[in-house]
């Protein structure tokens, strides 16, 4: 890749080597993803049937369609260092309608696990593992939905670890098998300090 | 060996001398098999007298080669281990004849597309597998025999079953080359789904125009026997002498022709009408795709071929009223019955074309939810000047002209969900263009959107065509539709999908959407094929013998296909694979007589016990018991055979012998397999 040095950090992105060459492709990376989404990723056809129904494209600049580009040309670094990578809800709206019968949610995942392996991972998502690895919730329930419960005539807490918090002491069990807690507790205080 | 004589035989046999010619294919067999190992190895086995290899077996030089050993070497058999026998049997069938031997003394090694092709990656294995096939073969063609095809006479007769656009193009040109042609359509009247249609692309000429002469011709030429209403019911018989039987649907309806056969002088339908306002029940009208109503005796519209009024005995209730109203006439029989008509053909087209493809399957589209999303042939009918609304294009839910319309394209095909279908339905494209022009034209200040992933404008002044849409101001949107809904107060659609050109996802909110439904074969055709005994790919399209060299053939010798019912074609394709069809079929009838392959089975007299069980077993009804010699035995019709091997292989006493296939050379051909190479 040829570098140019302005000394404008702006103006170096803006005028930055865009041609795409091979060596940016890593074959690899294709086949990791397809093998941890169990989906053929290359074959996608760029119909754009996924973005055109996803509820995240309208709100942001998330394009799944794009992700299933760069997992058709092996493209990692793009890929994993998007952002954007983190947009999606899993709603599997794409999923259902992709002409091509492709899963490109399970796609986006495994790019996601690709990424976690790299460090690279919002710490919003690794705070709630540690929500998770607290009370067994991603999510833990609060007074506002207890109240709104009670009127449904439900009990305040759900039939889940918050009524049986003995029971947290299994998902711990398999969060700690994957080190998951250890390493986001590491990323955040990485980043957090 | 007394066992491995035929009764074909009265001379002893010469001791066998095999030739055994090795192809390369270029590199489709020698690539993954070792040639020379295989030769080395052919060399080694009992029987064989020359081994040769050559890079393409087939050109002229390879053919050469085996016609010189034939005669250096006085061979008795040849083998040719190549690529399937379906293309080059007859190829090398001729070369062992003008070798000087009889054409069945060749046999056929399979190691391309059994064995190179599909072991490209085991190149050890695929030698050692080519080696058995040639011993095998080796093992055959030592004890094989001269045989003699026999000659039948070809009835000077031809069958079509379709009467759309590419039926009855075939249909005229066997009938203008002198051949008595039926033509069975299973509707009310001839055209297909051309005679829905407006305009037709790419010269945008007008569809009825260009079709209702060519119905009148049909409907008048001498040598067109046109049967509608009618099915293929019953098909016996083989190339040159098809016996098919024909269902006449009973119509309810008497031609003049048929009125003067009952002796109802001057009488018989003359397509008045008189019937039809009188008639109390009302139906919708399939040609109008349900868009108009037709009475329970009707004609799809004024311009059917032949005219005819039919009644649909669904919904009619036999009231007699379209009875008195016909008068004198005497034209309606309500208790007509279907009749079974036998006619003996020498060839068959089949050009059963195509349905469209049911698309509220894709529930994201809504269609059949939503007033106004159509299908592109509901279109046709809207935007035609003899449809239901005079050819203003209004939508359903309020009879607005749309100001804003959506094209979906590939709506159901290309599609691998196992939902719609997998294939490029082909013309949808081009009609989506035309469509598009056609309200520009119509409407002024419309404006069509056409989603789409690729245009497809392959043809002929297709992609100018794609070129004058553009100019003409319709907008073109990269991007497979993803969903529509319906807004429930003004039953405007919002269309949603990605302009993948601009990376955005849209919301489109328009008038009418139109969708370009992907098109599959009848629903009749499954049947008709079947009985013809033709194959149908995966999709259900039907078989051609080979996709680039026979394409209008079929594995059936006599039968043809023609238009969309081998895979979606437009007009130009459909009329050209007519002709192509029509050029095949007549060629048997013209030469007058087919050789048939002389695999039929024979009776050897003297073990036949008489005891007939064979002769219920045949599928083909081609064996009887007679009286011989004061004795009873086994007689074959060879015409009728079709060398299934069922009876050979169930005579309890060995009695039948099949040729080419006879009991002896299975043997030895099990035991090449089996014993390796020893004997
Ligand atoms: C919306 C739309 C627009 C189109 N516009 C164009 C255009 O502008 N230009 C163009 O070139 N092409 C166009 N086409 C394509 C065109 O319709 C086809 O090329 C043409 O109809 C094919 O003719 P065919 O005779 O093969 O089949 P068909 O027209 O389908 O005719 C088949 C006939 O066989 C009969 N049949 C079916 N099964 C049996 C059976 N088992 N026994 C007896 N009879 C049977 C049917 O009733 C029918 O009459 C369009 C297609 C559609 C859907
Ligand atoms: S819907 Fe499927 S084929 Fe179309 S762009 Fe998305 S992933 Fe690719
Ligand atoms: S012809 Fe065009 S619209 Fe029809 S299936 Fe093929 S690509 Fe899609």
């Amino acid at each position: 890749m040829v570098t140019k040095n302005y000394p404008d950090p702006k103006l170096n992105e803006k005028l930055r080597d865009r041609y795409y060459r091979r060596d940016q492709s890593n074959p690899e990376f294709t086949k990791e993803t397809e093998k941890l989404a169990g989906s053929m990723a290359h074959m996608c056809y760029q119909c754009g049937t996924c973005t055109g129904g996803c509820p995240s494209a309208p709100r942001s600049t998330y394009r799944i369609r794009e992700f299933m580009r760069r997992g058709v040309l092996g493209l990692e670094e793009e890929a994993l260092t998007d952002p954007d990578l983190w947009l999606c809800t899993t709603c599997y709206s794409c999923t259902d309608r992709c002409p091509r019968d492709l899963a490109p949610t399970d796609v986006i995942m495994a790019m996601r696990n690709l990424a976690f392996r790299r460090d690279i991972i919002p710490v919003n998502f690794l705070k709630t593992v540690t929500a998770i690895y607290a009370s067994g919730h991603g999510v833990p329930n609060n007074d506002v939905n207890r109240a709104a419960r009670e009127k449904l005539g439900l009990t305040r807490d759900p039939p889940t670890t918050h009524m049986y918090p003995e029971y947290i002491k299994g998902i711990r069990k398999i969060l700690d098998h994957y080190n998951l807690k250890e390493n986001a507790d590491r990323i955040i205080k990485e980043r957090e300090g | 060996m007394a066992e491995a004589v035929s009764p074909t035989t009265s001379e002893k046999p010469k001791a066998p001398r095999i030739g055994v010619f090795v192809c390369h294919c270029g590199t489709n067999i020698a690539g993954s098999i070792d040639i020379d190992a295989v030769k080395e190895y052919v060399k080694t086995l009992p029987n064989v007298e020359h081994v040769n290899d050559y890079k393409y077996q087939c050109s002229m030089p390879g053919q050469s080669n085996i016609q010189e050993a034939i005669r250096e070497k006085d061979l008795t058999g040849v083998v040719v281990a190549a690529c399937s026998p379906r293309l080059h049997e007859p190829t090398f069938r001729a070369a062992t004849k003008d070798g000087g031997l009889n054409p069945f003394r060749f046999e056929m090694a399979n190691i391309r597309e059994q064995n190179s092709w599909v072991h490209m990656h085991d190149p050890a294995g695929a030698t050692e597998k080519a080696k058995d096939a040639i011993r095998i073969a080796v093992a055959k063609a030592s004890l094989l025999e001269d045989l003699y095809p026999k000659s039948v006479p070809v009835e000077h007769a031809a069958m079509v079953v379709g009467a759309g656009v590419a039926g009855m193009q075939a249909a005229l040109d066997l009938a203008n080359s002198g051949i008595k042609t039926y033509l069975i359509e299973k509707a009310p009247s001839i055209g297909g789904r051309m005679s829905q249609l407006d305009k037709t692309f790419p010269t945008l000429d007008c569809s009825q125009c260009i079709l209702t002469p060519k119905m009148v011709d049909v409907g008048r030429a001498e040598n067109i026997v046109l049967m509608v209403n009618s099915e293929v019911e019953e098909v016996e018989g083989y190339i040159g002498n098809f016996d098919v039987t024909i269902r006449r649907k009973a119509t309810g309806v008497l031609s003049p022709a048929e009125a003067e056969a009952k002796g109802i002088v001057g009488g018989g339908c003359t397509g008045c009408g008189d019937c039809d306002p009188i008639c109390p029940v009302t139906k919708p009208n399939e040609f109008e795709m349900g868009m108009a109503p037709r009475k329970a005796i009707y004609i799809y519209h004024p311009q059917v071929v032949p005219l005819l009024y039919t009644i649909d005995w669904d919904s009619c209730v036999k009231c007699g009223l379209c009875v008195e109203a016909c008068g004198d006439k005497k034209a309606i029989d309500l208790e007509m019955q279907d009749e079974l008509v036998k006619v003996k053909v020498g060839t068959v087209i089949l050009a059963t074309g195509f349905e469209v493809f049911p698309i509220e399957t894709k529930e994201e589209w809504g269609y059949k939810r939503y007033d106004n999303v159509i299908t592109s042939l509901e279109f046709e009918r809207l935007i035609c000047a003899s449809g239901p609304t005079g050819g203003h294009l209004v939508r359903p839910s309020d009879g607005e002209t749309p100001m804003r319309v959506a094209f979906v394209l590939c709506a159901g095909s290309r599609d691998s969900t196992g939902v719609g279908k997998p294939y490029c339905s082909r013309f949808c494209c081009m009609y989506s263009l035309k469509h598009a022009h056609q309200i520009i034209e119509k409407i002024p200040g419309v404006m069509p959107y056409i989603f789409y992933m690729d245009i497809r404008s392959f043809g002929k002044a297709y992609e100018e065509f794609y070129y004058r849409i553009q100019d003409e101001g319709a907008k073109f949107i990269r991007g497979r539709v993803s969903n529509i809904q319906e807004d429930p107060v003004t039953k405007n659609l919002r269309v949603y999908a990605e302009d993948t050109l601009l990376g955005r996802p849209m919301e489109l909110e328009v008038d009418m959407v139109v969708l370009a439904a992907a098109v599959q074969p009848t629903e009749l055709t499954n049947k008709t094929r079947k009985l013809f005994g033709v194959s149908c790919s995966t999709d259900g399209w039907l078989l051609e013998a080979h996709p680039k060299l026979n394409p209008c053939g079929t594995t059936t010798a006599g039968v043809f296909v023609a238009g969309a019912c081998q895979s979606p074609k437009d007009i130009p394709d459909s009329v050209a694979s007519a002709e192509g069809a029509a050029s095949a079929a007549s060629i048997p009838i013209h030469r007058g007589e087919v050789e048939l392959e002389p695999y039929y089975a024979m009776c050897v007299e003297e073990k036949c016990a008489g005891c007939g069980l064979c002769v219920n077993l045949c599928p083909y009804s081609a064996l009887a018991l007679i009286e011989k010699d004061g004795k009873t035995v086994m007689q074959v019709t060879e015409a009728k055979c079709k060398g299934c091997g069922t009876c050979g292989g169930f005579c309890p006493g060995g009695a039948i012998w099949m040729n080419h296939f006879a009991t002896p050379q299975i043997v030895a051909q099990i035991d090449a397999f089996l014993l390796g190479g020893e004997q």
